[in-house]
């Protein structure tokens, strides 16, 4: 096997000397939708987090591309192609639609192409093209977030918790665009409470639970995993 | 009254860019520049020795504009690295302690060494007559001044990729460090385009006041009522509120007394954080 895009080895952070997130090890191959799930407060935002640079990693590694990249800065790390999603979007509200877009690809200036990408993939957007995104839905916004994170040509995109204040319907389409670009050969990582979407996307996942990689495995062994039944599909 | 409106806006046009100097530093990093005005004088007073010492005007201006800007550019990368490493109410309070400091120093200093210089910058020519108004050269000038350095502001801020990724500071810092923006480097030149600011500032009203070494608390103040009827972080805000405050400066001089003027300027901006606690335009709640 080919060495994994992103690789996570022995991960801790956690905040003012307290780790929550204890010794991850996980990995993404090219190509690849890995979900994590897990319940709140689980970790997965700090993990996550920790990853992309907003914040340190108080231990432990992150390989991307064959490089460790744990510790270096948030706009270092997304510039080099891990480009993260935030659960709380971080959108600019004060600039439309397009400006948010064309920041997506900072510091270059995207050609007109790249956004007509984003507009195929959601439609709503091209519509909204001038509307400012803070007063948008939250859907809307969601694809924002999303469409702002593809400006920059990822080659890891990682999401957070992506259909945070989503209706079902909507949480759905969400997934159905994130397997639309699965299907392009985009490699995902996503962590989730929403079991069943996360694991109906990935071809892998892992179970984070109080901050440590519980199990593992393909999205059908987790889905027939007993314990993960009983804790997250309530079956 | 005409001529007191016209007065105003000319007068609002200084306030306003003055205000805008401010309110950038403020959005981008929440540090409150109490040596705003400080910092224009010190350029001023550059100018003022230079041209003493013989220097030709168009030089010595310049030479003193950019001086402004990289002690804004030092000032961010040597004092404010503290502040920038502490979050929230920490960094709002040690960035405002510091640049007060900041101040008092370039104040005591200016006032120690040139207790008595002020530049005052001569246009030639008659007076202008606009709308039925005899208007000074001077102030015609430095306000065109501000008009295209307004203008050029909006076009950075609107159209340039670097001014969009300042404004996306603005709004949502780490927004702008996950799309790749490094905010550091974002507020180093701000620090410093907002000490060109002032330096401009400091040129254009020696175009229609003598700016004496001691004005520098004065101009801050005005900063600061602009910057906060405005909107901090707004740049749009600051010009209108600039202008507004200019117009109602110079009608309040000239109705009650010139003595009084201060003081309704800093009712009008308590009564804005009463009423609109976000300013005219402010974008932070």
């Amino acid at each position: 096997m080919s060495e994994p895009l992103l690789k996570l080895d022995g991960l801790c952070a956690g905040y003012l000397g307290q780790d929550v997130v204890h010794d991850v090890s996980l990995s993404v191959a090219e190509g690849e939708a890995v979900a994590v799930i897990g319940s709140n407060g689980a970790g997965k935002t700090t993990m996550l987090r920790a990853v992309c640079g907003l914040m340190p990693p108080s231990r432990g590694s992150v390989y991307f591309d064959g490089t460790d990249i744990a510790g270096d800065k948030a706009h270092r790390v997304s510039r080099s192609g891990v480009v993260y999603v935030p659960a709380e979007r971080h959108l600019f509200p004060q600039m439309s639609v397009k400006e948010n877009l064309i920041l997506g690809a900072y510091p270059k200036r995207p050609p007109s192409s790249q956004l007509d990408q984003v507009f195929d993939l959601f439609p709503r957007l091209k519509e909204r093209e001038s509307q400012h995104a803070g007063t948008m839905s939250g859907g809307e916004q969601q694809m924002l977030a999303v469409g702002r994170a593809l400006m920059a040509a990822p080659r890891v995109l990682m999401l957070d918790e992506p259909t945070t204040g989503l209706s079902p319907l909507l949480a759905s389409e969400a997934y159905n665009a994130l397997a639309e670009l699965r299907n392009a050969g985009l490699t995902i990582l996503v962590a989730e409470q929403q079991v069943p979407l996360a694991l109906g996307l990935a071809d892998r996942g892992y179970v984070l639970d109080h901050g440590r990689i519980g199990l593992t495995g393909t999205a059908d062994d987790l889905r027939n995993d007993p314990g993960v039944r009983k804790a997250y599909l309530g079956v | 009254m005409t001529a007191v409106i016209m007065d105003g806006i000319v007068l609002g046009l200084q306030f306003g860019i003055l205000g805008v100097g401010l309110t950038l530093v403020y959005g981008l990093g929440g540090v409150l520049n109490l040596a705003h005005g400080q910092m224009a004088v010190a350029g001023a007073m550059v100018i003022s020795r230079l041209t003493d010492g013989g220097m030709g005007t168009f030089l010595a201006v310049a030479i003193g504009i950019v001086a402004v800007g990289l002690l804004g550019m030092v000032i961010d990368l040597t004092l404010m690295k503290a502040v920038y490493g502490e979050e929230g109410e920490g960094r709002t309070l040690l960035g405002l302690l510091l640049m007060l400091g900041v101040g008092f120093i370039i104040d005591g200093v200016l006032e120690w060494r040139y207790p008595i210089e002020a530049l005052t910058l001569r246009v030639a020519g008659d007076p202008i007559d606009i709308l039925g108004v005899s208007m000074r050269r001077g102030s015609l000038v430095a306000s065109a001044i501000i008009l295209l350095v307004g203008a050029l502001l909006v076009a950075f801020f609107r159209l340039t990729t670097f001014g969009r990724a300042t404004r996306s500071v603005i709004q949502d810092e780490n927004g702008a460090r996950l799309v790749g923006v490094n905010p550091s480097v974002v507020r180093t030149s701000i620090f410093a385009l907002s000490g060109i600011l002032g330096g401009i500032v400091a040129v254009t009203r020696a175009m229609t006041t003598p700016v004496g070494s001691t004005d520098g608390i004065e101009l801050t103040i005005f900063a600061l009522i602009v910057a906060v009827v405005g909107g901090l972080g707004s740049v749009s805000g600051a010009f209108l509120a600039g202008i507004l405050l200019g117009i109602v400066s110079t009608v309040s001089a000239f109705y009650i007394g010139s003595y009084i003027t201060t003081i309704i300027l800093l009712v009008v901006c308590a009564v804005t954080i009463v009423i609109r606690p976000s300013g005219l335009l402010g974008v932070r709640s």
